[in-house]
């Protein structure tokens, strides 16, 4: 799976996921610290509708990690104030660059989780939807 | 003349800064962080917004410590942002990405995809609520288990929708002009300061950070006249955007590989304004410019006046200020007019010494210039 969809999975996802596949690489293999859990920002950059162009709308905090697992380095960088999740994230991206074989049997459990997500993103809209209006010409 | 250095003050500061903090705290009560950001959304936003950092918790925090003060919480958060290195330029982010929570439009009564109201003041009783002042935990509680169990209905579908944006379907008719991408590096007024004329980008940064309270009286100025803006609001959405970045520092990499980084919720507008435009024909047709407008959390009234200024600042007119960019985009900025205005408060004793001395010359009876 690539990182742009597992990201996103174990971001959006139950926060016991990362928690589970990381723990599952730290008890097996040497894990080293290169980047302790810290704050910082990331510039965020958008294209506006009117003319089509790209302008900085501002900055968003985050909090990043990095770590070398087998020689390969992860990192884990998200929104928020949000150190163990970003370590997480970090063991696991050095997990998957280092094409552990534990990350084989990722896929399944990142599959199902991101179906849980899906469901309840149409949820939250399902419910959205009732604030639809639904327009009547009236006879005058 | 030069400047004085004076000393006498430090017991008295200390004294002020322990002042401050007992008013704060003098009747007992104890709002946390968390109460902040769950109960007081929209000024946690709008604090983000005006500090150009997005960090609700950390905009919470900063409400706390000023006391509800919108200037000193901004000013503290942009302090804060200062501290923090810029770890990444995120992946350009695409509006039609939005989760859209909100979307509305002025223009059209049916917009593909329909109207969405979302959470909004707009249809409220601007009337107090007394039954607040007593309402408890529990009260939340049974109005949450009612709200879901018997109002809240079950998701059908098995898709996401994604609402199509009602400027598109103009375009697709022609009655819009459709450009193509620009992808030109973005200026970035954090980095480097304001020259004029300036560029888009720079336009649209300064006013997306800018004070509410500035940009919607000077958007509201052009509506009554001190323009030539008067728009009608296309569309309003409220929604989430996905962020992204690739550590590789390229454009080239391929996306799939990028790190998600989680959501901001932002408020975005586009307003359509007729212009007359002279044609190759010499006849003059009208048309209809896009003037857009965006911000950091749920704030409406600011997204689209900067959508009016955006418009205004797109056609300069000598006549009027709110056309100026120098008069818009270097009095918006909460951190700078709040400063400057304050700045009055600190000792001006030497320079109005030097002008008491000139009046008490002129008065009597001699000369400004006598030595």
């Amino acid at each position: 799976m690539k990182r742009k969809r597992r990201t996103e999975i174990l971001i959006e996802g139950d926060p016991s996921l990362a928690k589970e596949l990381s723990e599952m690489i730290l008890h097996k293999y040497r894990c080293k610290e290169l980047v302790a859990p810290r704050q910082g920002m990331t510039m965020v950059k958008m294209r506006e509708t009117a003319k089509n162009s790209l302008f900085y709308i501002g900055e968003v905090l985050i909090t990043e990690a990095k770590v070398e697992v087998m020689d390969h380095i992860g990192a884990g960088i998200v929104v928020g104030i949000k150190e163990e999740l970003a370590k997480q994230l970090a063991i696991i991206d050095a997990a998957y660059k280092a094409a552990l074989p534990e990350t084989e049997e990722w896929g399944k459990k990142l599959m199902e989780e991101e179906q849980r997500i899906k469901q309840a993103k149409i949820q939250e809209q399902e419910e959205l939807l009732k604030t639809k209006v639904l327009f009547e010409t009236m006879d005058v | 003349m030069g400047y004085v250095a004076v000393k006498g003050g430090t017991n008295a500061i200390e004294a002020s800064i322990e002042r401050i903090k007992y008013e704060r705290i003098k009747d007992m009560e104890v709002v946390s962080v968390e109460t902040i950001l769950s109960s007081m959304r929209l000024l946690v936003d709008q604090v983000m917004s005006e500090a150009s950092l997005y960090s609700p918790y950390l905009a919470a925090l900063a409400i706390k410590q000023a006391e509800g003060s919108m200037e000193e919480a901004v000013f503290l958060l942009r302090a804060h942002r200062s501290t923090l290195p810029r770890l990444y330029y995120s992946r350009t982010v695409d509006p039609y990405e939005m989760f859209v929570e909100r979307r509305i439009s002025a223009s059209f009564k049916d917009i593909p995809g329909g109207q969405l109201l979302g959470a909004t003041h707009d249809y409220t009783h601007r009337l107090l609520d007394f039954q607040l002042l007593s309402e408890t935990k529990q009260d939340l509680e049974n109005w949450l288990a009612q709200y879901s169990a018997e109002k809240l209905p079950r998701a059908t579908r098995n898709e996401i929708t994604h609402y199509p944006k009602v400027v598109e379907y103009l375009r697709a008719e022609g009655l819009f002009e459709t450009y193509e991408a620009d992808n030109t590096s973005p200026d970035d007024v954090t980095k480097y300061s304001l020259q004029f004329p300036a560029s888009r980008s720079e336009r649209l940064q300064i006013l997306t950070r800018g004070q509410t309270g500035a940009i919607t009286s000077l958007g509201y100025a052009s509506l009554r006249g001190y323009g030539q803006v008067h728009p009608t609001v296309g569309e309003v959405r409220v929604g989430r955007l996905p962020i992204y970045v690739s550590l590789e520092n390229s454009e080239m990499t391929d996306p799939e590989d990028d790190y998600y980084l989680g959501e901001i919720k932002v408020t975005e507008v586009e307003s359509f304004v007729p212009v007359t435009k002279k044609k190759n024909t010499n006849e003059h047709e009208i048309e209809f410019e896009i003037g857009y407008g965006v911000c950091y959390g749920q704030n409406e009234t600011k997204a689209i006046a900067m959508s009016i200024l955006d418009q205004c600042l797109e056609h300069p007119e000598e006549s009027f200020a709110t056309h100026d960019e120098e008069f818009v985009l270097l009095h918006v900025d909460s951190v700078e007019s709040t400063g400057f205005i304050s700045h009055l408060k600190l000792p001006h004793y030497v320079t109005f010494q030097s002008k008491l001395d000139s009046v008490r010359r002129v008065k009597q009876g001699g000369t400004e210039n006598e030595s």
